[in-house]
């Protein structure tokens, strides 16, 4: 039997020690899933996600990706080990230029190996390749999410966690980001995803947990979740079903 | 006006920048002011004294002096191993004081007051184990040699110029050519999405560190060779180094030289202007100003 991606057991994590906003999660996700963590403003989903990336402090409980323990590992040695997390803001370095943020990011790589790296990178995000001596600041938000994305993959990692990716982008932007991590997810790579967006994240995703409170309160197959009118007026915002529509 | 002003501010603000630089790395990546910046400047001269000093013992053949300068092969020795115990030193205050209170997410006022502490007991040690009698590294009288337009310098006045381009030049090209350097300012933008990135954030620390240390003990070793040594030598420039890093933009390393050459050459233009007594009040109006005015400096990024 395949273990899981990424696995949690009891994960009890928050930025006090004596107040956990995630009290006792457990997730599996299976290798090649896209997974969608849905809730409330408040959930702690974006606590959870960035506990399993290292940046929030984890109280108890286990993070697992693939077998190994990661728990205790640092925050810098993740990447390396084929965990990558996209923060929701501020998740490129504004003042170095699309190639710096990805030679930074290719430094966790053999040197013999960074050039062709960063070039297959430039092939996936040709837009990223005609800007590349452009300060990274300057880009737009779509194109800002894109390069993100782009730091992270560097390393080929089996697991990319994202934390809300179409926050703050227009429409077609955020059609133009889901589609990405769609391919993205095609190719292989397990994909956790924290999103507001519920109908564009449902669209894409193959599972859906959704928290609240810090806890899970529900889980199930993406299309059963747009289809549940109950699960969609008490935890997901809306009264109506949503109807699934692919991006 | 004798221009001779500008040779002397030239040569001063070479020192002033050089330890700007560090002022500015260590303010930019570890966010806070270190006020013990300074005392790094005085511990690298004193530790070259002391080398130097303890290799001219073992042989009087590397005290004479090279060619037109005023010392021998002893400093170019001593100064050699003095930036690496400078260094050391500086490493060590991080190990036993700063690291720690970091380790506890101790507020930057703490860590201000800390390095407060820390300049104060630096600097009496340092008057305790040499005194304050000034020293110098060599007793040779240097007579300024004409340059051009009128200016003289001594020739270890333009080794010293050219020490401190060559030394902006490779932390220049550390930062924007090196993964350390990209690292660096990686870190000074944002420490948490480094993490995220893969760049162990503790080691770029130790590196910024020594770094800032090695270019105070060069700074320091400028100063003692062309005043003299003594044990308020970094603290009397604190305030100018504090205004050369303000004013070339926190974070920005041209800046700080840069910076450091304009409040070098202001306050030349001061002595001549208004007098000698009024030089240190020009570091104060330029940090004020730059505050006031432009608080990103001429380089900075904004907040």
């Amino acid at each position: 039997m395949t273990a899981p991606a990424l696995r949690t057991q009891a994960l009890v994590a928050g930025y006090e020690p004596d107040l956990p906003i995630v009290r006792g999660v457990d997730i599996s996700v299976a290798p090649g899933e896209l997974l969608v963590l849905l809730g409330p403003n408040g959930a702690g989903k974006s606590t959870f996600v960035k506990a399993i990336a290292g940046v929030v402090p984890v109280h108890s409980g286990v993070i697992f990706l693939g077998e190994r323990d990661i728990t205790r590992i640092a925050t810098h040695r993740k990447i390396s080990q084929g965990l990558a997390f996209v923060p929701q803001t501020e998740n490129i370095f504004a003042t170095l230029t699309i190639h710096e943020n990805l030679q930074l990011a290719a430094a966790v790589l053999p040197k013999h190996i960074r050039a062709d790296k960063i070039a297959a990178l430039y092939r996936r995000f040709p837009d990223l390749a005609t800007k590349s001596s452009r300060l990274a600041g300057t880009l737009s938000g779509g194109q800002r999410q894109m390069l993100a994305v782009a730091r992270a993959l560097i390393v080929d990692p089996p697991v990319l966690i994202l934390d809300e990716p179409s926050a703050g982008l227009s429409p077609k932007i955020v059609a133009e980001v889901f589609a990405m991590l769609k391919e993205i997810n095609a190719s292989g790579v397990t994909v956790v995803l924290v999103e507001q967006n519920v109908k564009a994240a449902l669209a894409i995703a193959s599972r859906a947990v959704i928290l609240v409170e810090g806890m899970i309160r529900h889980e199930g197959e993406a299309s059963s979740l747009l289809g549940d009118p109950l699960i969609a007026r008490l935890y997901l915002g809306t009264s109506q079903p949503h109807e699934v529509s692919q991006p | 006006m004798n221009p001779q002003f500008l040779m002397d501010g030239l040569i001063a603000g070479a020192m002033i920048g050089l330890g700007a630089i560090g002022v500015t790395l260590t303010y930019s990546i570890l966010r806070f002011a270190n006020f013990a910046h300074g005392e790094l400047l005085s511990w690298g001269a004193y530790l070259a004294l002391a080398v130097t000093s303890g290799l001219g013992l073992l042989s009087t053949t590397l005290t004479k002096p090279l060619g037109p300068f005023s010392f021998g092969w002893s400093l170019p020795l001593s100064a050699t191993l003095a930036i690496i115990l400078t260094g050391a030193l500086a490493l060590a205050i991080d190990a036993i004081l700063f690291g720690r209170l970091r380790a506890r997410g101790s507020a930057v006022i703490i860590l201000v007051m800390a390095s407060f502490g820390a300049s104060l007991a630096l600097r009496s040690l340092l008057e305790f184990i040499f005194t304050s009698k000034p020293a110098y590294y060599t007793k040779a009288l240097q007579i300024a040699v004409p340059i051009a337009g009128g200016l003289r310098a001594t020739p270890d006045q333009l080794l010293s110029l050219g020490i401190s381009l060559v030394a902006v030049i490779a932390i220049h090209l550390l930062m924007t050519r090196t993964d350390i350097g990209r690292s660096m300012r990686a870190v000074s933008e944002n420490p948490a999405l480094s993490g995220i990135a893969g760049v162990d954030v503790r080691r770029v620390i130790l590196v910024v560190w020594f770094v800032g240390a090695a270019l105070a003990c060069i700074a320091g070793i400028m100063t003692g060779l062309l005043v003299q040594i003594r044990p308020y030598l970094g603290h009397d420039l604190l305030l100018a180094l504090f205004a050369a890093a303000i004013l070339g933009g926190i974070g920005s390393v041209p800046g700080a030289m840069l910076a450091g050459l304009i409040v070098g050459l202001s306050e030349a233009a001061a002595v001549q202007l208004v007098g000698a007594e009024w030089r240190a009040a020009v570091s104060f109006v330029i940090l004020v100003a730059v505050l006031l005015l432009r608080p990103r400096g001429l380089f900075g990024r904004m907040a």
